[in-house]
């Protein structure tokens, strides 16, 4: 067992968390939107978001490649400064965050849709503001939806390789993660290391099916009550 | 007495079949919405509360503008300060009774009400004491309509909405919701517009009904009078009329209760099934408008156990009915006896004339008023 696998693993349930954060402000945000309101362009940006899950991982991090290119729309030269993205690990981070998005934002927006639009009014006519009303009535009510986007926003991260690998690289130590570093281990023909790693990729992933699997069972249950 | 605040709604607001188009002053406490429904009644509660946009017109509650479309202007409903009560309940799934009911409680404090002491006397006027700890989903439909109702007043509102609220309850569920909302009527010094397509309910609730149909006003006046007009009266009869009288009771015995009709002391005293509350409580009878006979003279030998003087006040033909509105001595309110065309002619009936009501005390349902009931 090197010290860099040890390394990547800590770093890469480091990234992921922050990724799920950086994810699930704006992604739930978006998600309340699409499911709440009807607007022009609005089945555009669902689609948008969604992408990612359907595109090869290594295509949007070619795309994000280009994008944070020194040339690209986020590069030094457009920006006037540098955000030295590319292989680091805010290329990790971001690489992560964009492919964990379109999860996060469909989960979210299933939970939304469940609950009925009419506690909002009710809370409303209780004298509460629509920001109140989101923070104390849509999301406790969306809770269980929402710890499951999370979650799943979460894996998908964890997991991630493709994207990560052309945008970030898999530098041991700097920018390997979980999954690069079983691929690395498994090519340099270290077994015991890459069968660790699996170990460690197969608790985590259980864990979380695990936990979404309880919740939506109850959600269920608790919608079926409630109706 | 404090006077009522004036409630103005002047809207139109096109629906799938028909527009709502009403024109409603209103400076009564309690104001009924009757109709069937699709009648466009829970619209146009809905509008006054603010939960549905797209109307034009104007809604004005005292010095407010809550609606003036042609200014642009539309208060959102978390601040036109009402309590709303839907049909089904809609109480919060995540919280549990006592926290319902204090959800309303920011809204109460900024209003200057004193919020534990107004709790304090919904849940006695409710009797809900018992029900605070429970979570919801564990209610019964009568115990939900009562938290919403409590939710709703402990919220310090300045205007009461009532969506049918005892629709969603079944026969029994009713008996026992109604009191209930007498009891808010009378002790809570709130106005209150009551939407509902049960003529029991309006006629135990409201001073001034307004009819709906399609979107429009067809009727309006005292609920009694109302809802006996050619027009309304198919619509209330509907659901079986019944003449809703205040009464107290007088005592107990082993097999019936004697109820006096009226709020005085000179009402004519009836004989009804056996009651369990204590003797001078006020209670609601409901007396089914067909269910009443009349005679001309004092009948002998009958096992219908009242029989009470009335005076003919006046006679209306709805098809093949006719609606004859008697008073009896006291005070109390007119009561409405259906007959058929045929039975009228023999009795030769019209008003001025002086007869019998005759009532079976099994036909009497009595709107009781259980809180104060020991055990």
């Amino acid at each position: 067992m090197t010290e860099t696998t040890l390394e990547a693993l800590k770093t890469t349930l480091m990234w992921a968390s922050l990724s799920t954060v950086l994810v699930m402000i704006p992604g739930v945000m978006l998600a309340y939107v699409l499911a709440r309101y009807d607007f022009a362009g609005k089945k555009a940006i669902s689609t948008l978001f969604s992408l990612p899950l359907v595109l090869p991982p290594t295509a949007v991090g070619y795309l994000l490649l280009q994008l944070f290119a020194t040339d690209g729309l986020f590069g030094s030269e457009t920006l006037g400064f540098d955000l030295d993205v590319i292989l680091t690990w805010k290329g990790v981070v971001i690489a992560c965050s964009v492919m964990a998005t379109p999860l996060v934002v469909r989960t979210a927006r299933v939970s939304f849709e469940g609950v009925d639009p009419r506690y909002e009014d009710m809370a409303r006519t209780l004298g509460h503001g629509r920001f109140i009303t989101f923070i104390n009535y849509t999301l406790p009510l969306a809770a269980r939806g929402l710890l499951t986007a999370m979650i799943l926003g979460f894996t998908r991260a964890v997991g991630e390789f493709g994207a990560t690998i052309v945008l970030a690289g898999n530098i041991p130590g700097r920018t390997q993660t979980l999954s690069a570093a079983i691929y690395s281990a498994q090519q340099a023909g270290r077994e015991d290391e890459a069968n660790f790693l699996l170990g460690v990729a197969l608790a985590v992933g259980f864990a979380a099916i695990f936990i979404t699997e309880y919740l939506s069972q109850k959600q269920a249950a608790a919608g079926l009550t409630r109706r | 007495m404090s006077t009522t605040p004036h409630l103005s709604v002047r809207v139109r607001l096109p629906l799938d079949r028909f527009d709502l188009d009403v024109d409603i002053e209103t400076t009564h406490r309690v104001t009924g919405i009757f109709g069937v429904s699709g009648s466009g009644k829970t619209t146009l509660l809905e509008t006054v509360a603010g939960l549905r946009r797209g109307a034009k017109g104007t809604i004005r509650f005292g010095e407010e503008a809550w609606l003036d479309s042609s200014r642009r202007h539309w208060l959102p409903p978390e601040r036109r300060g009402i309590g709303y009560v839907p049909q089904d309940s809609l109480l919060f799934p995540h919280l549990d009774v006592l926290e319902n009911l204090r959800s309303g409680r920011g809204r109460a404090l900024r209003g200057g009400h004193d919020f534990d002491r107004t709790l304090e006397s919904v849940v006695r006027v409710l009797d809900i004491g018992a029900l605070l700890g429970r979570e919801v989903n564990t209610l019964s439909g009568g115990e939900r309509q009562r938290v919403s109702l409590g939710r709703a007043l402990c919220s310090g509102p300045s205007l009461l909405l009532l969506d049918e609220p005892l629709a969603s309850l079944d026969v029994g569920m009713r008996r026992k919701v109604l009191p209930f909302l007498y009891r808010v009527q009378a002790e809570f010094a709130l106005p209150m517009l009551v939407v509902s397509h049960n003529p029991v309910e309006v006629q135990a609730l409201c001073e001034d009904l307004i009819v709906l149909r399609e979107g429009h006003i067809i009727a309006r006046g005292e609920p009694r009078t109302v809802l006996t007009r050619p027009e309304v009266f198919p619509l209330a009869e509907h659901e079986g009329f019944e003449n809703i009288l205040p009464g107290h009771l007088v005592e107990t015995r082993s097999d019936a209760s004697m109820v006096r009709i009226g709020h005085g002391a000179d009402g004519p005293v009836v004989v009804v099934s056996r009651s369990h509350l204590a003797a001078g409580s006020r209670l609601l009878l409901g007396i089914p408008a067909d269910e009443i006979m009349l005679a001309l003279e004092r009948p002998n030998g009958l096992s219908a156990r009242n029989v009470v003087p009335a005076h003919v006040e006046e006679v209306q033909s709805i098809g093949d009915l006719r609606l004859i509105t008697v008073r009896v001595p006291g005070g109390a309110p007119p009561l409405v006896v259906e007959v058929t065309a045929d039975a009228l002619a023999e009795l030769h009936c019209e008003p001025g004339t002086d007869l019998f009501i005759i009532i079976k005390a099994s036909a009497v349902t009595l709107y009781e008023d259980r809180s104060g009931e020991e055990g």
